[in-house]
């Protein structure tokens, strides 16, 4: 993380400017702001995927075996070894965005990235510890759910100001208050490999 | 002891085991569970867990035999207790030095060993050593006494029940809602200042938009920083754009209403703007993706 490295000392400033850039000529795309209105742009090429860069991508993933500077030494789930290399670009997913920093030896992570002729993965994105569970709540206590994932018992804790809550398809809420005991419910979030809790991210009800 | 608790005992104790040891003989999980139990380390290998797991139920199905058909005998009572502490020492032993294995008590819920565990281990001990001493056979005392030999049994079947973890939502969630609807959610209702929309909505929004797609050639990363600033709420991705000279990376920056989520709106007007991260000018939004101006109709699903 080098750029933020330089930038811890005036982040402020750097979002300062990006904001005056952002917002200064920035296009709008609304409704109808982009894009040719004529009838023949309906049937000009196919909607790209809307997963980016999806096509060009390598993805990785396993346990965290070592960290040598910005390079992450990770042992796949089927045997194979990977090198992933974080650059000053590199978005890091660990319950919220974080840095590098708080990449830890031990932990899971999924990457997705570029691949190098060095045999590296260029990380474009890398998700740590997730989780996406589908589980039956089981309890409710004020800082945490209890919940079984088939037979298993498991703890997800809520985490103030990140914790979220989505129901029956509506924008995801920091209320979670409607959560119900018995209701079935999807759990995004971040496993935590020292006493193998959740740390919730989101919970998904009534969808 | 009290007759009608001794003298009913072998009955209780034989139900118990009978359950448990069934589960664990005739369990088609029984290989999986045993997997997951300390005997793995004990016996070396997973198969010979298995094996021993379900000897260990035959033998409980045995004394429960034992035990209805000779209720007043004194070995199927001593040999329950005897269980009974095995199952302790073995509990006790596998806390010690595994505690996050599971008990395998019955076979069906895995789980680590805990005070349930431990209390059901007791309970067979207690029972065994009560049911040793039973001097009349259980169907005659229940012939005897029926008022007090159904209450004896209503409140054994309560404790049997309460210390299984496999029935602990017949009694465990309804308690737990009670608890809920009486003292209400202890959950927040909300964490911030009212109308605080979190920036998992934001993004969620905005991934939802044709800004997004109009963006999604040029993205290649996930948020990466996100703040609040004049009423907009800016979202900040990394990403790459391609023209004649070749790739260059660029902040992707999208800003939309702060308070806007996909309950109060369905096509935010974004702000999208890539700028150019080696000479920090904007870059022209032609890389953008054309978005068609149809908007899709939604899918029955």
């Amino acid at each position: 993380m080098r750029q933020n490295h330089e930038n811890t000392g005036r982040p402020l400033d750097r979002r300062r400017f990006l904001t005056t850039a952002a917002l200064g000529g920035a296009t709008i795309v609304g409704a109808s702001a982009l894009g040719g209105l004529d009838a023949d742009a309906a049937f000009a090429e196919p909607m790209p995927s809307l997963d980016p860069a999806i096509t060009k991508s390598a993805f990785a993933e396993g346990r965290i075996t070592r960290i040598k500077g910005s390079v992450l030494e990770v042992a796949g789930s089927y045997g194979d070894q990977h090198l992933i290399q974080l650059t000053n670009v590199t978005s890091i997913w660990k319950l919220r965005p974080t840095t590098a920093d708080a990449v830890k030896v031990g932990d899971g992570l999924y990457a997705r990235g570029v691949d190098m002729p060095d045999g590296t993965i260029a990380a474009d994105a890398v998700w740590v510890n997730i989780v996406n569970l589908y589980v039956t709540i089981r309890g409710i206590a004020k800082d945490r759910l209890h919940f079984t994932h088939g037979s298993h018992e498991t703890v997800g804790h809520v985490v103030p100001d990140t914790t979220t809550a989505s129901y029956l398809g509506g924008a995801l809420t920091p209320d979670l208050s409607r959560v119900r005991i018995g209701q079935a419910a999807q759990i995004l979030g971040a496993w935590r490999p020292a006493d193998d809790a959740i740390d919730i991210a989101r919970v998904t009800v009534g969808h | 002891m009290i007759p009608v608790v001794s003298d009913l005992a072998p009955l209780v104790c034989a139900v118990l085991l009978a359950v448990t040891g069934a589960g664990k003989l005739f369990g088609r999980r029984t290989a999986q569970v045993a997997a997951d139990t300390v005997l793995v380390r004990v016996l070396g290998d997973a198969r010979r867990a298995a094996l021993a797991l379900r000897t260990i139920g035959g033998v409980e199905v045995a004394l429960a035999a034992a035990l209805l058909a000779a209720p007043t005998a004194v070995v199927p009572g001593a040999a329950t207790a005897a269980l009974g502490l095995g199952f302790t020492g073995y509990l006790g032993y596998a806390r010690a030095t595994a505690p996050e294995s599971s008990c395998g008590c019955s076979a069906k819920q895995e789980g680590p060993i805990g005070l349930l565990s431990f209390s059901r281990a007791g309970l067979v001990v207690l029972g065994g050593a009560a049911a040793a001493t039973a001097d009349t056979s259980w169907w005659s005392r229940i012939a005897d006494r029926p008022a007090v030999s159904t209450v004896f049994l209503v409140a054994a079947t309560v404790v049997v029940g309460a210390l299984t973890a496999d029935l602990d939502r017949l009694w465990l969630l309804p308690l737990r809602r009670a608890r809920i609807r009486l003292f209400g959610n202890p959950l927040p209702a909300s964490a911030g200042p009212a109308g605080q929309v979190p920036v998992a909505a934001s993004v969620e929004l905005l991934e939802r938009s044709l800004a997004w797609q109009a963006a999604s050639p040029v993205v290649r990363s996930a948020l990466l920083d996100s703040w609040d600033d004049e009423g907009w709420r800016v979202l900040r991705f990394a990403g790459v754009y391609e023209d004649m000279r070749g790739a260059h990376p660029v902040s992707v920056l999208f800003a939309l209403d702060r308070t806007a989520t996909i309950d109060t709106t369905e096509n935010p007007a974004v702000r999208v703007s890539l700028i150019d991260d080696e000479t920090e000018e904007l870059v022209p939004a032609d890389v953008l993706a054309p978005v068609p101006s149809r908007t899709a109709l939604p899918l029955a699903t």
